[in-house]
């Protein structure tokens, strides 16, 4: 039931608070906008580039409609279509010969024995619209997508479970306890990431060879089982805003550390834990480096491995770096958009009572 | 509830982890009971193309169905990775039998890794010379020869034929024995060929260089030892005496073709500088392909690369003469090896031998796009040409094998890559603009080469 | 009261150490068995010649002393320093502000949130070909754009003044991973002090200032000390983008790709892991000067006292 009472009053209110409140989501959104317009130029780029052939992407500047010239058969070689004005007439000729001072040769397809020099900037050259989709299916098929695909997922998701797994349990470790030492065992973690990995490949290739798990996925999925300085540290960042009290409350009902742990903070940090898994995610599933090194026989390769084979030596494909790129971005996108929920729900309250 | 959650959750982590090691496992079963596994690792150089990728399995195939003993398999690393994961399976102790193929310049960037073929050699008693001379040269080597040659790479001039016709010159001649084709017939040629958006060249005084729109030359896909060892300095493409304690990158002739070459990019203005190459890799363009350069100089490995749907007529030509009045056409050439610390080496020579051998030479050379080492398989090859690139004067390629420059551009020197790094960062100071004197890059250069070497010495013997 | 020893319940202290030492115990493990081995070896390794197909040779300090006369190795320093300290604090307040941006509830967030995270999400290979190309000077796209506002653009890439200007941009684009934990940050602000300081009549800028960034602190001592080793370590990007090189003229030489070459391509591996361990002794050394420095300024609402 609308309120006849003081519509002077209510209207007072709305251009008071919710005027202001108006104002910064348009500003907001306006500016979300503008930045994501910019953003998103270099993704059209990839889209614009993943279909289009060889010959155009030689195109400069490129594009970002891909673009191609109309060609007509003339004695077996296809020349380029202009169009052209010949004595007061507009018609559409070909370009079979360029000749010096600007100028060219160009032919009716309909009558090619008679040649009409004229000057080429004068001339309108004739393009249309060409997207090449089949570059989609080629790359995805060159570089065996499906097998490549299962390897990547067994990695990511393994990888996530583990790194979740250990990880929650030693930031849980780091950020809720005192012992001697811990400072500095947790100085250490983080010190194995300072260390640049080049030095340490080759003696750690060498420790998995004798393993046996050189060309298996394994290299790749155990280690995340014992938790990596990242997430561990972003973990413990996350735990150690989350307020003792709550701790105290759980054990003087006589819970566990596990227990604590298990039903006070990992609950409050869902959106920590959603994040990390991300980034694994994220990381994993780009991730060349590592796989290149333990990863032989191309059966066994994961996506990002897969992509490389197209950056050779003399033949860079770019067309279908993207165009694979472009299907490489779907599932962590997917995976984002869903975990969205988790990173909406934030922290009510403090849950601290008095 | 939770505890339960938790369980199940570390069980199928555990089983998930037991089926990804089986699976992992399974697929890598050694060599069939006595078959002995013989593992080709390609990425050095080419190869690696999905297309190439299927050629060379088919080819597996093709042997392992004709030998009772010996079984290859390609191991197929991407380029970008190739030094890490060789170095690392060195380490590891699971060196692949073959290696290749390999470059000039990869044979020297990991030299010291390579066994020596004489032996082998010798004990079949094999018959080189159906090999042409300079390509078993060139795997020839003080203290060893690290394989059997496989194909060469001669390099010529690849030009525009549209852009020439449009410019109303001649084709740059055929002939391999006219003189007037020199640097300087080249330069002025390039200029004519150098167009601004108002359709001036160079040549021209109202020329606009800061809005060409096509180059008359261009030779930017080589470093300093390949760009100048065609200026016939005494040591042609090797910046070290032979005993390789002195550098010589300052020499008179290199200086004059650096010059030539500054001088191209920045006062004629007919070679485009780093900023028209920026970008092009990123695009997978190559410097011919689009179009805008009248004359590419480069190798035989370029027609696989470059000649395709080319809207333009294209043809070759040979290199000019240089000031000396010598005509120098660098080379390139492939080859297998066999790292040292492989096992099974002897079974290695046996597929070295085979991939070299006149009835499978010619195939093997069409999938990595060089020209065969054997003279008696030529005819044979021509006629691949013929079908694959239509349209060429393929007497410039077989040629142009006899001008190569020896000592190799790529050839090994001791601390080979950081040389190489050396050298090249003077070429980008040029191309760059950022030191246009050339007498000044290279002395500088040399300076650091001879230090490179004081060092390496100092350590050495 | 049974004094005698045996099987006494232990310390309240002592029992909490132990479940600390359990619960890391993943990765004490983890660093025992996969890491602990390849850092020692490599440590090893800076002592020696070695050059990965012969046994190294012991040398002592010879590395150390040679790493200190290398023009190169202090001009790899130099861009790595140079490049750290204009990503770092840009990449940092650029994050942060899209963060607070992406934290409002307008319509269509979610959206929002996904577009700025995209770029964080494509392949590395594809992104440095994708910016190659855009910053190409003459037939790029960066540049054609700035000219139709009359700006004449440099040769980014290939220009030995900008190219590190060219990566600090690209790596801006790509920072959306920041973003993601700056906004999870946000969102684990409660809201009821925002409640309490709109009651107490806190403008918005004052909200900001003394409940969101102090709340925030946590999130943003952990960007700053990995931004701090990923900038020193930066590798990859440029390692596609000027074919190992690190050119123009030298001008990309970043530090570890300067320890790349001389590990993998100049076969100096002992030479690498001197320059590995002294990258790791300044990286170390900052990362501590952050750690002391966060007691000053970074706030935790579950921080343990008295360790």
């Amino acid at each position: 039931m609308t309120s006849f009472k003081n519509p002077k009053a209510d209207q007072s209110r709305f251009t008071g608070i919710q005027a202001q409140s108006l104002l910064l989501k348009s500003v907001t959104t306006f500016i979300l906008a503008a930045g994501a317009a910019i953003i998103m130029i270099p993704f059209l780029y990839l889209l614009s580039t993943s279909v289009k052939d060889r010959d155009q992407l030689r195109q400069s500047p490129p594009p970002l409609i891909p673009m191609a010239a109309d060609t007509v058969n003339i004695n077996g070689q296809a020349e380029p279509l202009y169009h052209v004005t010949v004595n007061g007439q507009a018609r559409d000729m070909a370009l079979i010969k360029f000749r010096p001072g600007g100028k060219a040769l160009f032919v009716d397809p309909a009558n090619p024995d008679q040649t009409f020099e004229l000057v080429i900037a004068d001339q309108v050259p004739i393009k249309h619209v060409e997207i090449h989709f089949e570059n989609y299916p080629k790359a995805l098929q060159q570089m065996k997508f499906n097998k490549l695909l299962l390897n990547t997922l067994l990695v990511t998701f393994l990888g996530m479970v583990g790194m979740l797994f250990s990880c929650s349990l030693v930031a849980y470790g780091f950020s809720r306890f005192r012992a001697p030492w811990l400072n500095v065992l947790f100085i250490l973690l983080l010190s194995t990431i300072m260390l640049p990995s080049q030095v340490r490949l080759i003696p750690t290739y060498v420790f998995f060879n004798k393993l046996g798990w050189v060309d298996t996925l394994l290299p790749l999925i155990v280690p995340q089982f014992f938790a990596n300085a990242y997430d561990v540290f972003l973990l413990r960042q996350f735990f150690m805003t989350i307020p003792l009290e709550l701790d105290d409350a759980a054990k003087i009902d006589g819970a566990s550390p596990l227990q604590t742990l298990m039903y006070i903070i990992i609950p409050q940090a869902r959106p920590a834990l959603v994040s990390v898994a991300i980034f694994h995610f994220l990381y994993a599933w780009n991730d060349f480096y590592e796989p290149l090194i333990y990863l032989h026989s191309p059966d066994h390769w994961t996506l990002a491995v897969g992509l490389q084979t197209f950056n050779a030596l003399y033949a860079v494909n770019t067309n279908y770096i993207m165009a694979a790129s472009a299907v490489m971005i779907l599932p962590p996108i997917i995976l984002y958009f869903l975990a969205q929920k988790v990173f909406t729900q934030g922290v009510v309250f403090t849950g601290i009572k008095g | 509830m939770k505890n339960k959650l938790f369980k199940m959750f570390a069980l199928f982590a555990m089983a998930s982890m037991i089926l990804a090691a089986c699976g992992g496992g399974a697929a890598t079963p050694a060599a069939s009971a006595e078959k002995v596994k013989v593992v080709i690792f390609v990425g050095m150089g080419t190869g690696t193309d999905p297309d190439q990728v299927d050629a060379q399995n088919k080819l597996a195939e093709k042997f392992n169905t004709t030998h009772d003993n010996i079984e290859i398999e390609f191991l197929i690393v991407p380029h970008e990775e190739y030094a890490t994961r060789y170095l690392a399976m060195l380490s590891g102790g699971n060196a692949p039998q073959l290696v290749g193929p390999n470059g000039v310049s990869t044979v020297a960037e990991f030299f010291d890794t390579w066994e020596d073929v004489t032996s082998y050699i010798k004990a079949d008693n094999l018959d080189l010379s159906d090999f042409y001379g300079p390509a078993v040269e060139l795997n020839t080597y003080p203290d060893k020869n690290t394989g059997l040659p496989l194909g060469l790479y001669p390099s010529y001039l690849y030009y525009n034929k549209d852009l020439f016709d449009a410019a109303g010159l001649d084709y740059p001649t055929h002939d391999f024995d006219d003189k007037s084709w020199t640097m300087d017939k080249l330069r002025e040629v390039a200029m004519k060929l150098t167009l601004d958006k108002n359709g001036r060249n160079a040549t021209d005084p109202d020329f606009d260089p800061a809005n060409i729109v096509q180059y008359g030359y261009d030779d930017s896909w080589d470093g300093m030892r390949g760009t100048l060892a065609d200026w016939g300095a005494e040591n042609v493409g090797r910046p070290t005496t032979a005993d390789y304690k002195t550098a010589v990158a300052d020499s008179p002739e290199w200086i004059q073709g650096l010059q030539w070459l500054s001088d191209g990019i920045w006062q004629d203005h007919f070679i485009g500088g780093a900023d028209v190459q920026a970008g092009r890799d990123s695009a997978g363009v190559d410097p011919f392909g689009p179009g805008t350069t009248g004359m590419f100089y480069s190798h035989t490995w370029f027609l696989a690369e470059g000649l395709h749907d080319l809207s333009f007529a294209a043809d070759i030509a040979p290199f000019p003469y240089n000031p000396k009045g010598n005509r120098i056409a660098r080379i390139d050439a492939d080859n297998f090896t066999i790292p040292k610390d492989a096992q099974h080496k002897q079974e290695a020579w046996e597929v070295m031998k085979w991939l070299t051998s006149p009835e499978v030479i010619v195939d093997v050379c069409r999938i990595y796009g060089c020209i065969p080492a054997r003279k008696s398989v030529q005819a044979a090859f021509l006629e691949q040409l013929k079908t694959d690139y239509p349209g060429i004067d393929y007497d410039v390629i077989f040629k142009s094998i006899d001008y190569l420059d020896k000592p190799n551009n790529e050839e090994w020197i001791p601390e080979w890559g950081k040389i190489e790094d050396a050298l090249n960062n003077g070429l980008s100071l040029v191309y760059s603009g950022t030191e246009k004197d050339a007498k000044k890059v290279l002395t500088d250069a040399n300076a650091e080469v001879q230090k490179i070497l004081d060092e390496y010495w100092a350590t050495h013997k | 009261m049974n004094f005698s020893s045996g099987k006494r319940t232990l310390s309240l202290a002592r029992r909490e150490a132990l479940w600390a030492y359990a619960f890391i115990a993943p990765w004490t493990i983890g660093f025992l068995i996969f890491t602990i081995g390849p850092m020692l070896a490599s440590l090893f390794f800076s002592f020696t010649d070695y050059n990965i197909i012969d046994s190294p040779r012991w040398i002592g300090i010879t590395n150390y002393v040679n790493l200190f006369h290398d023009d190169l190795f202090w001009h790899a320093l130099g861009v790595t320093f140079k490049f750290a300290v204009i990503a770092l604090p840009l990449g940092m307040v650029f994050s942060y502000t899209i963060a607070v941006l992406l934290n409002s509830k307008i319509k269509g967030i979610n959206i929002w949130r996904t577009l700025y995270f995209l770029p964080s999400v494509i392949a590395g290979v594809a992104v440095a070909l994708l910016w190659g190309r855009i910053f190409d000077p003459k037939f790029g796209i960066l540049n054609p754009f700035l000219e139709k506002f009359g700006i004449q653009g440099p040769g980014w890439l290939s220009d030995p003044q900008w190219a590190i200007t060219a990566l600090v941009i690209m790596s801006l684009w790509g920072g959306g991973g920041n973003v993601i934990i700056y906004l999870a940050g946000l969102q684990g602000v409660p809201t009821d002090l925002y409640d309490a300081a709109k009651v107490d009549g806190a403008t918005g800028w004052q909200r900001f200032r003394y409940v969101t960034l102090p709340m925030t602190t946590p999130v943003i001592f952990y960007n700053l000390v990995l931004g701090l080793i990923g900038t020193f370590q930066y590798f990859t990007e440029v390692y596609v983008l000027t074919n190992g090189a690190g050119g123009p003229a030298r001008s990309t030489l970043f530090y570890n790709l300067y320890l790349y070459q001389n590990a993998f391509k100049y076969f100096h591996m002992g030479y690498a892991s001197t320059m590995a361990w002294v990258l790791f002794i300044i990286v170390l050394g900052l990362t501590l000067l952050i750690f002391r420095s966060s007691e000053l300024w970074v706030y935790y609402e579950g921080q343990i006292k008295g360790k």
